[in-house]
């Protein structure tokens, strides 16, 4: 009798682990439907990216700035470029859902943890394109030489991890909230501003050579803490 | 008992403010007697961060409990910490004047303290762009948690990216504190004194905010004017 009720119990156990992962794949692939759909997130982070970096290029180009003082001032206006596109375009993963009214029919279908995790991926995938698209035309039109790639590369992906989660996080506050639009960067910016002073340090020792030391096991540090607490907390900004 | 204790908070703080100017020596290597300020910066600085760190322990509760009462009592931990972070700038920006010559040097101390503010000026900013209060409650509690994990980084981050002029903090990395036993003991007697201040007017504060709540609740449904 023992041995059939522990057998059922494994059963049950297996597919439930699936059920998860499969809600997580669900709502990610839901997401890239929806946004394949209208090209909302897409056009906006990649126009917003290339008129900003137009205009920084224009006015502090190769011609416009000497070599020094660009290693300086250009990761800072790297990582601005960045943080605003993901300002205008990301909100609308929670966004749209409440103004679609699907919300609610989300809330029935998910888990809290999976639909977390499904939109942190979603968000990630859009943050990754959007540093993929953004860093090499960067680099190039402003003459930037780059001494170590690799610290540039694992900052780009750390740093981007950790903007596309405090975002998720702050863009399921808000989407409950009056005023969208504005909240968004008031709410996000204090809880990004850590990770900000991180990744332009970083991407100066990139630049100009020197190591990650300690700013990079504080960054992965700060990735760790805000997932630990985005897990925790999604479920009850999520559900009434 | 109420009337006893205020009047006894009143006396410890007198004693404090006497204290400090005709107790505590002037300590050594400041401008004429600007090193007083710290009997009232400091202490400033503690109970704004005890107000922090009571909001999100007040959040936490909420969340368990899903009362309203410990919503309330956090986000007037948040407005008093607020007003007590502002008086610690604004003393802190005076004395800076005299001692380093110039209000505000973006010492990682004043960079921190001022990101600090903005995390909880953006806490006020939520609430107030949502109308019902569960929702409200809901959501700022999950911020004001999300706040003490994030600020803390900048506490670590910020003194390794810039060079501080500031002090050394009262309890140091050896963790003794350099000081002189009578100005050690007028600042703890501060310390003490702010915090029970700053647990009086919280008391005050929820009290007032749950009658106007319960007024406008009175309005609502059509009683008095």
């Amino acid at each position: 009798m023992l041995q059939v009720t522990s057998t059922s119990a494994a059963e049950t156990a297996l597919p439930l682990r699936f059920t998860w992962l499969s809600e997580v794949v669900a709502v990610f692939v839901k997401d890239w439907r929806c946004e394949f759909r209208t090209r909302y997130a897409l056009n906006t982070l990649a126009l917003f990216a290339f008129t900003t970096m137009v205009v920084v290029s224009i006015s502090l180009g190769p011609i416009g700035i000497d070599r020094a003082r660009g290693t300086k001032v250009l990761p800072v206006l790297l990582w601005v470029i960045l943080l605003f596109s993901v300002a205008a375009g990301l909100p609308r993963a929670f966004v749209q859902e409440e103004e679609s009214q699907t919300a609610t029919a989300l809330r029935l279908s998910a888990t809290p943890s999976a639909l977390f995790c499904g939109k942190l991926l979603y968000c990630l995938t859009l943050v990754g394109a959007l540093e993929l698209l953004v860093t090499p035309v960067f680099v190039t039109l402003m003459n930037l030489e780059v001494v170590s790639p690799a610290l540039l590369a694992g900052t780009l992906a750390a740093g981007g991890y950790g903007l596309a989660v405090g975002s998720t996080l702050v863009a399921a506050i808000i989407a409950q909230a009056r005023t969208k639009g504005t909240l968004f960067s008031v709410l996000a910016f204090p809880v990004l501003l850590p990770l900000l002073l991180l990744v332009v340090e970083l991407t100066f020792n990139a630049v100009a050579g020197g190591g990650g030391g300690v700013a990079l096991s504080q960054l992965l540090l700060y990735d760790a803490s805000v997932t630990v607490a985005g897990l925790m907390l999604f479920p009850v900004v999520w559900n009434p | 008992m109420k009337t006893i204790s205020a009047w006894l908070l009143w006396l410890w703080v007198s004693l404090v403010i006497v204290g400090a100017f005709y107790y505590a020596p002037l300590a050594e290597g400041f401008q004429g007697g600007s090193s007083r300020i710290l009997f009232f910066h400091v202490p400033m600085a503690w109970a704004s961060f005890a107000g922090f760190i009571a909001a999100a322990v007040w959040s936490v509760r909420y969340l368990m409990t899903r009362d309203l009462r410990h919503d309330r009592s956090a986000y007037v931990a948040v407005q008093l910490g607020l007003v007590f972070g502002v008086l610690a700038t604004i003393t802190g920006a005076i004395w800076a004047r005299i001692e380093w010559g110039a209000y505000w040097n973006w010492d990682p101390r004043q960079t921190s303290i001022l990101i600090s503010l903005l995390f909880y000026g953006a806490y006020l900013a939520l609430r107030g762009a949502v109308e019902d209060p569960e929702k409200r409650a809901r959501l700022s509690a999950a911020y004001a948690i999300l706040g003490l994990v994030v600020t803390p980084f900048l506490y670590w981050i910020m003194p390794r990216l810039t060079f501080s002029l500031h002090p050394e903090p009262v309890v140091n990395a050896e963790g003794k504190p350099k000081m002189q036993s009578e100005i050690l003991q007028v600042l703890m007697a501060s310390g003490i004194g702010f915090t029970a201040l700053f647990f009086w007017l919280h008391n005050l504060q929820t009290r007032i905010q749950a009658l106007a709540e319960r007024k406008s609740a009175a309005r609502e449904q059509g009683y008095g004017s």
